[in-house]
């Protein structure tokens, strides 16, 4: 399932203010890192949590310019709601991946509600190279000790989602 | 032998980063008041036991304690975001004439796109007209770099120096290499009145020093590392500054590039050499035409610039292509949602009060600013910080009997509403002016203030009484109310008090219900 080598991977996330779309862009940034790519990841978290749209971009690989993905040219699609997929549907590329199809499955399985961003980057960790260790050492930086068990059941539960 | 070490990394964002390259360059103090994009700044700084932080009551006062500091002998910094500035302009300019002790840098995070600002000015003219030089990093990793220069450059030419970074700088994040802090010597402070008093015999002095500072910079303009050519590919040759460079390089890899980390004063040298080695010659830059204008007047006639349309909002990977080739603007982006006041918030209920009795609102920046939008859609004019009060004045002069009130917030009331308080009683002003206190500088994401009683750190500190301050003020009347559960109360409160001769404030009062959460 992992891709192919590439120089830059790509990924937009998208989510409405309070749904965890910043958090877990943040979860992809620290684990690439960790993998010892070089990453950027832009959003604008002016209004984000006055429930407005929310659009969060990761690049990792070698050497990465452009903190923003292109229209057009994200490997990614991660959205957490059907509107703010709608509109970020524009950057993903042709033969891009886009986790929309998730959202249910995900859903299904989680019991606690804010358990759905990283139920979604559990899934999207099944498609990138970067190994088991750097996500339990994102996962440890991201979240605070009192709910870290909980995000990482459900890390684990969420990579079995992908067929 | 040598040991070796491995520098630690960290992943941080372009204001987190910028705040550990002050902090390694021997900064001892730093002071801000918040605004996006700029606020991560001094929060980040908070963090760092060995400075001396603050959130400041407003940008003027922060502008001077921290230019004050810089000349007692010790590094400093000022953090703000544009608009900022312009509360801070009445030191800075007269900042450049005496120029500085220790080092001094002024942080300034423009908003292309406007994503949580009034308006979209270009800080970059501030180099021009104040005289001072302006540093522009392209990405966190430079933030931190660009602060060991910056202090370098203020102590050398005896200048204030101006970093300016962008929202897509300031909030992207970034793996960034960290070092350790230098040892920076206290320089004493010692009367050199010629300097330090800009009255008119000793402001001439200095101006005449200025302008032999700008040639003087312009000189370093054209050897500092800080402007970077890169000769690739001689058949496009692009000019370039900030985040946008990055973009660029994603979209024209083979291309040549003259990138501008220092951008005032201009390297003309560098400019006319860079533009004579390659065959078409492209300046692209973010907002104003800012180098576009100078290199014009350099008389580089090959030279090809963006399209007018391109003025406005940010540039991006998507776009570039279209700068390069004078293109149009012609973006489609699918419209987001916008954002509201959070369920629960006080100012749900002042406002459809306001709305139900058909005010007109006076109102300035803040949450609060969100009451214009639909459902409650009554707010009706925002310009600036602290203009709720001032403009509720205004207004009335124009309208000695409408009715109209004015709304400011807590944070925003002790930034600039107190004085225009103290303006509406000293010239018998009437009228309502409720300050919604949400007990925190909600819109940027909870900072502490003088009536939170609270510092930046979190330490207990003597609380500014809003109350007691409007009545010292000399209010007529000063009413306390917490507007959730209270609405018909609020309403008959509101109803008594418009129709009476008098200047009344209303104190709404419930805290931020985000803050309550992260409690």
């Amino acid at each position: 399932m992992i891709m192919k080598k590439k120089t830059a991977y790509n990924i937009t996330f998208g989510g409405i203010g309070g749904q965890g779309t910043i958090k877990a862009s943040e979860l992809v940034g620290f684990a690439a890192m960790y993998e010892g790519f070089h990453v950027k990841k832009s959003e604008v978290h002016g209004m984000s949590q006055r429930g407005g749209s929310v659009e969060s971009h990761v690049r990792f690989g070698k050497k990465i310019f452009s903190p923003l993905v292109a229209p057009g040219q994200a490997d990614f699609l991660l959205c957490f709601q059907g509107d703010e997929h709608y509109r970020l549907k524009p950057f993903l590329k042709t033969d891009g991946v886009d986790l929309m199809g998730y959202l249910k499955p995900a859903l299904d399985m989680i019991e606690n509600p804010r358990h759905l961003n990283t139920a979604l980057v559990g899934v999207l960790a099944a498609y990138l190279p970067i190994s088991n260790a750097s996500w339990q050492k994102a996962l440890k930086t991201v979240f605070k000790p009192s709910i870290l068990d909980g995000n990482k059941k459900v890390f684990r539960d969420a990579k079995k989602l992908v067929k | 032998m040598a040991k070796k070490t491995t520098l630690k990394k960290a992943f941080l964002s372009g204001n987190e980063s910028l705040a550990r390259g002050a902090w390694e360059s021997g900064l001892s103090v730093a002071c801000a008041y918040p605004g996006t994009p700029s606020t991560e700044i001094l929060e980040a700084m908070a963090g760092y036991k060995e400075l001396d932080v603050q959130w400041s009551v407003n940008e003027k006062v922060a502008y001077e304690v921290a230019y004050g500091a810089a000349v007692g002998g010790v590094r400093s910094l000022f953090a703000c975001k544009h608009v900022g500035l312009n509360v801070a302009m009445d030191p800075l300019m007269t900042s450049s004439y005496a120029g500085v002790n220790a080092g001094f840098v002024v942080v300034v995070c423009d908003d292309p796109d406007m994503h949580s600002s009034q308006n979209e000015q270009d800080t970059r003219w501030v180099g021009i007209y104040a005289k001072l030089p302006v540093l522009e990093p392209s990405s966190p990793a430079e933030a931190k770099e660009f602060m060991a220069e910056a202090f370098k450059i203020s102590e050398k030419f005896d200048t204030p120096v101006i970093v300016r970074l962008t929202t897509r700088i300031s909030h992207t994040k970034e793996d960034v290499k960290l070092g350790k802090r230098i040892k920076v010597k206290p320089i004493k402070l010692e009367p050199n009145m010629q300097k330090y008093v800009m009255v008119p015999g000793n402001a001439r002095i200095r101006h005449a020093f200025i302008e032999k500072r700008i040639e003087k910079m312009q000189k370093f303009a054209e050897r500092t590392k800080l402007n970077k050519v890169e000769m690739n590919d001689t058949k496009l040759g692009i000019i370039t500054s900030s985040v946008t460079y990055n973009y660029l390089k994603e979209v024209y890899p083979d291309a040549s590039y003259l990138k501008l980390g220092f951008l005032y004063p201009f390297c003309d040298e560098k400019i006319k050499a860079f533009s004579k080695s390659v065959k078409k010659l492209v300046v692209v830059e973010e907002l104003d035409p800012f180098l576009e204008e100078h290199i014009k007047a350099l008389g580089i006639k090959k030279a090809k610039f963006k399209h007018p349309s391109f003025r406005l909002g940010e540039l991006s990977p998507g776009v570039v292509a279209d700068v390069i080739n004078s293109n149009a603007k012609n973006v489609k982006k699918r419209p987001g949602r916008a954002p509201r006041l959070c369920a629960g918030c006080p100012h749900w209920v002042t406002f459809s009060v306001l709305k139900k009795l058909g005010l007109f609102v006076a109102g300035d920046i803040g949450c609060y600013t969100l009451g214009a939008l639909p459902p409650t859609s009554a707010l009706h004019t925002c310009v600036c910080m602290g203009a709720g009060v001032t403009f509720n004045e205004g207004l009335r002069r124009a309208h000695p009997d409408g009715k109209i009130v004015g709304v400011v917030g807590d944070s925003t009331f002790v930034h600039s509403g107190v004085t225009g308080l103290i303006n509406a009683v000293y010239n018998k002003a009437k009228g309502i002016i409720f300050i919604l206190d949400n007990s925190t500088t909600a819109m940027t994401g909870g900072q502490q203030h003088p009536a939170t009683g609270w510092t930046i750190r979190n330490e207990k500190t003597k609380r500014l009484d809003l109350k007691r301050l409007c009545k010292a003020c000399g209010a007529d009347n000063v009413d306390v109310i917490n507007p959730i559960g209270h609405k018909k109360e609020l309403e008959a409160l509101v109803k008594k008090r418009i129709d009476e001769d008098a200047l009344s404030v209303i104190i709404a009062k419930d805290p931020c219900v985000l803050m309550k959460k992260k409690k």
